[in-house]
This record gives C-alpha cells, structure tokens and sequence, in this order.
C-alpha cells in the first residue's frame, strides 16, 4: 500500500516537473538557454548512439537533431555514448571506492582506537584532509605521466578522506564504551577487533559509506571534466582536448540529458549502498 | 586540549616536515627533470621542490601582490556563494520540513537530485550566465544550496514529535513553535551542513574558475602552474587554498559551536 503510494507519487511529481519545464520552455522560446522537451528526448536517443545509425556520420546526426549544436557534433564525430561514458565514470568511482574505502576506514579505525595515533596524526591529516582532490590533478600527472592515474587518485583520495571522520567518530565515541567493557573482560587483538570495533563502529561507517559515494561521482566527473578524453565529465564539456575545454559553446540538451543521467546512476548506486548497510549492521536494530 | 596533546600535534607537524625536507633533498639530482606528458617532454621540473625554491617562489608570489590578490578574489567569490547558497537552501528546507504536503511532492527529487554533481552544471551556467562573475558564483551557491537544503530539510524532519506536542499542548501558536522549538532543533543538522557545504565550496571554484579564467584567482593560478608545469608555485597555491579551507572549517566550526548552545546547557 505504502509502497504503491509512493510510487503514485513519485509518478506524478515527475510528470508534474516534465510538464512545468515544457511549459516554461516554452513560455521562454530560448532554445539555446532552455531547450524544449523534444530536442532533450532527441540529444538523449542521438546520445545513446543512434544518431550515429541514423546519419551514419557526426555530420548527418548534427543536421538531423541540432541545427547549431557544436557540442553534439564534437561528441558523435568522436563516437561518444551515453551508456559508454556512464560505464567508464562509473568504472572509476567503483575504483575509488574499493581503493579509497579501506585505506579512509582503516586510519579512522586507528585514529578512533589509539588515544596515541591521535594525538600525532589529527593535526596531519587536518592539514592533508583541506587541499582540494581536483586542485592536485596537474601535480600527480608530473609523478605518473599523463595515464589513468590522474583521474584515479583524486577519487581514492577524497573517497578515503570523506571515510576517515565518520569511522572516527563510530570508533572513538560508539565502539570506546564497548572496547573499554570488553577489554575489562579480557578480550585482545583480533576478537577485539572483528568483534567489538568493526561492528559497533559500523553504522557510522555506513553513513560515512554513502557520503563518500556523492563525492566520488562529484570528483570523478570533475576530474574528467579537466583531464580526460572519455568518461561523463568529457562528454559534459563537450570533448575536445584539454586547451579547447570550456572554450566551445555548450549544447543545454546534452548537458541536461548528463545530469539526468548521473542523478540517476548516483541515487540507483546509493540505493545499493543503503540496502547493503542496512544488512551490515542489523545488529544495531536488533 | 592538554599539553601532551598540544606537544604532540606539534612533534607530528615538525616530524613531517621535516620527512618532506629530507625527501626533497635526497631527490635533488636523483628524481627525473624531464617529463614526458602523453604529447611532448617538459623540462627542468623540480618534482620536489627543496625549502630554498619554495621560500623564492613565495616570496615572489607574495611580493609581486599575486598571491594575495589571488586569495581576495577567490575568497571573495566563496563567501558570496556561501551566502547566497545557503540563505536559499536553509530557506527552503525549512519551508519542506515543516510542510509535510510540499515535502511528499518534492521528496522524489530531492531524493534524486542529491546525487547529481553540481560541477556538472559548469557548462550549464556558462550558457545560462555568461562567462563573468555571476556564473561562479552562482555555480559555488548551488552546491552549497543543496547541502544546505538536505540539512535543514532532515534538521526539521527529525525534531522529535514530543517537543513540538508539548509545546502546542503550553499553548504556543505555530510561529512561536518554529521559533522557539524547531528551528533551535534544526540548528545542529543546518551547522553541519553548512561546514560540509563550506569544504565543498572550496572544491567547486578551483574548478569554476577555469571559466574565463584571469590572472586574480586561485584556480587560474593553480592551473597555470600546472599548464607551465611550475612545481613551487603549484605547491603553494595547493598550500593556500588548503590553508584558506582550513580557516573556513575552523569559522564553521565556531559557528557550530555557536549555534548549539542550547545544548550544553540543557545538559
């Protein structure tokens, strides 16, 4: 019941915003600004590659759908799709979520366990913690040359960063109770920490989790947005290499049909995540 | 904070900077100062610049009014965007929070909307606002607007219902119920978010000044270094905008701390 009542709602919040948006669309007449709700649905069909199909070449498809669309022309003449971006952006938040998540957890475990480790490394990792992961991009392609490395480890880092605070705080001020009474009763090493820490910091770490989700979409479309020839933050900008990048007239269509997508990919990714957390802590409902 | 605590944190600074000294010259000479980039060599880059090239480069930024004028022009854009950004995001959370009926209609894209990378509406805004100031700002108010939104939204969602009951039941009408219970129980959840909307700030204008971007601005002049490459000066840019967020979490912080009183002295 609930659950159909939702989706009603959900149902008619959407079509109420797509009806809001062609009407005003429409009221502005400013296809440049705000395109009308046809060409959207046609830039996302060419998009995900059947204007290529259809034309058979960048150029055919750019007459067909957008009459003055430079971005879309740059994207089909450089085979660009919407499903293949996705899958490479995607690819690299999943890297830096698997990399990122167990180096952030880890510190703030030690951090959150070692009154010690605390004292020396806080004022570190502050410090280390406040520098941009976009701003450093150039710094690590000098280190690593111009490879995937430069749009891997902006998202490993802000993952692991985001990660470290919550873990901190479950491990220092949840699981310290409970350390405290199982170190009373003898408990040591291994069972103290599989036991006792990892779960009694868990529903932390799995608010930490989704956190550090919507900054790993935020860093790796950035980071591609500044330096890399595929992914969603390449087709955003409109491809093209790294002198032109911004320079091009945007096309809002495609641009639009982008963000549509990545909502969509972030909340189905975070809605995985909250379902896995809400399995991994069932304890704490218990 | 204690003494062992204060000489601590002091130890760890010093032991890594010290690390970073040693690094640099252990790599003077021995670390590669030809890079190749994918499409051709760089040279003579210092991937780790000693203290002296550091102190120089620093000492020209600061000298030749760079550096600072660089900060004042970024800064000044962050703030506007914060402001802006959060007024209309605390705003509307509010106004969702406390209408259940606004809050069915626009929970769905709510929920759907946090997710979307508000860098990705970079080009967007370029189109809509122009190349000049409005669009960086605006683009740094919107990402903080939706953090701030979320928080004040989930602020006044989770005021527990006794309070507000209580309250109506001692007779205080609406407004005096909004301004005297939710809004002190929103505060933490709103402070929160205002400090993670103010890192997130800091993010989005290394990158939004790339639009149109001049020479008076952290994020040309980080790009810039990276475009020559200039490894000193990329260094300190890195150092100054960390050094300005930084300052701004530590403003945030004393905000919250500010801002939730109440609660120390309801305890």
């Amino acid at each position: 019941m609930v659950i159909a009542r939702r989706s009603l709602l959900w149902m008619v919040s959407l079509l109420a915003l797509i009806g809001v948006y062609t009407l005003a669309a429409r009221l502005v007449s400013r296809p440049d600004i705000l395109p009308p709700t046809e060409e959207i649905a046609t830039a996302f069909g060419a998009l995900l590659g059947r204007g290529v199909q259809l034309g058979g070449g960048g150029e055919h498809a750019h007459h067909q759908h957008h009459p003055d669309s430079q971005q879309m022309e740059t994207l089909l003449q450089e085979g660009v799709t919407l499903q293949a971006a996705l899958a490479v952006t995607t690819g690299r938040v999943l890297f830096g979520l698997a990399v990122g998540l167990p180096l952030g957890a880890l510190f703030g475990l030690l951090l959150g366990a070692s009154r010690r480790a605390d004292d020396y490394l806080h004022p570190i990792y502050i410090l280390v913690r406040s520098v941009p992961p976009l701003a450093f991009i150039t710094y690590i392609m000098l280190w690593l040359g111009h490879g995937e490395a430069h749009r891997l480890i902006p998202v490993v880092y802000a993952v692991a960063v985001t990660m470290v605070i919550p873990t901190y705080h479950g491990a220092r001020d949840v699981a310290g109770k409970y350390v405290e009474a199982a170190r009373a009763l003898g408990a040591r090493g291994r069972l103290l920490l599989l036991k006792i820490l990892l779960p009694a910091s868990g529903p932390a770490m799995v608010g930490g989790l989704r956190y550090s989700l919507a900054i790993a979409w935020m860093t790796a479309v950035g980071a591609e947005m500044l330096m890399a020839e595929n992914g969603m933050g390449n087709l955003l900008v409109g491809g093209g290499m790294w002198s032109s990048r911004l320079q091009t007239r945007s096309d809002p269509a495609v641009i639009i049909v982008g963000i549509l997508a990545l909502a969509a990919a972030g909340w189905a990714m975070d809605a995985c995540a909250k379902a896995l957390g809400a399995r991994l802590t069932r304890w704490a409902r218990a | 904070m204690s003494w062992t605590r204060v000489r601590r944190a002091v130890i760890g600074l010093v032991a890594a900077s010290v690390l970073y000294v040693l690094a640099a010259e252990l790599g003077r000479g021995r670390l590669p100062d030809r890079i190749w980039l994918g499409a051709h060599y760089v040279e003579n880059v210092q991937l780790l610049p000693t203290w002296r090239s550091l102190l120089e480069e620093g000492t020209f930024l600061i000298q030749s009014n760079i550096l600072v004028e660089s900060v004042v022009v970024s800064t000044r854009r962050v703030v506007l965007g914060l402001l802006l950004g959060s007024i209309a995001g605390i705003l509307l959370g509010l106004l969702t929070g406390a209408a259940s009926r606004l809050e069915a209609l626009a929970d769905p894209w709510v929920t759907f909307f946090r997710f979307t990378p508000a860098l990705a509406l970079l080009p967007l805004y370029v189109v809509w606002f122009g190349y000049g100031e409005s669009s960086k700002v605006l683009l740094i108010a919107t990402n903080v607007a939706v953090i701030t939104f979320l928080g004040a939204h989930h602020g006044v969602r989770g005021v527990p219902r006794v309070y507000l009951d209580a309250a109506a039941a001692l007779g205080a009408d609406r407004w005096l119920q909004f301004r005297k219970v939710i809004l002190p129980a929103a505060f933490p959840s709103i402070l929160a978010s205002i400090r993670v909307a103010t890192g997130l700030a800091w993010v989005t204008i290394v990158v939004a000044e790339l639009i149109n971007a001049q020479m008076p601005s952290l994020g040309y002049l980080l790009a810039l270094a990276g475009a020559y490459p200039r490894v000193p000066n990329m260094l300190i840019g890195l150092a100054t905008v960390g050094a300005l967020v930084l300052v701004f979490d530590l403003l945030a912080l004393l905000l919250h701390a500010w801002g939730t009183r109440w609660m120390e002295r309801a305890a």
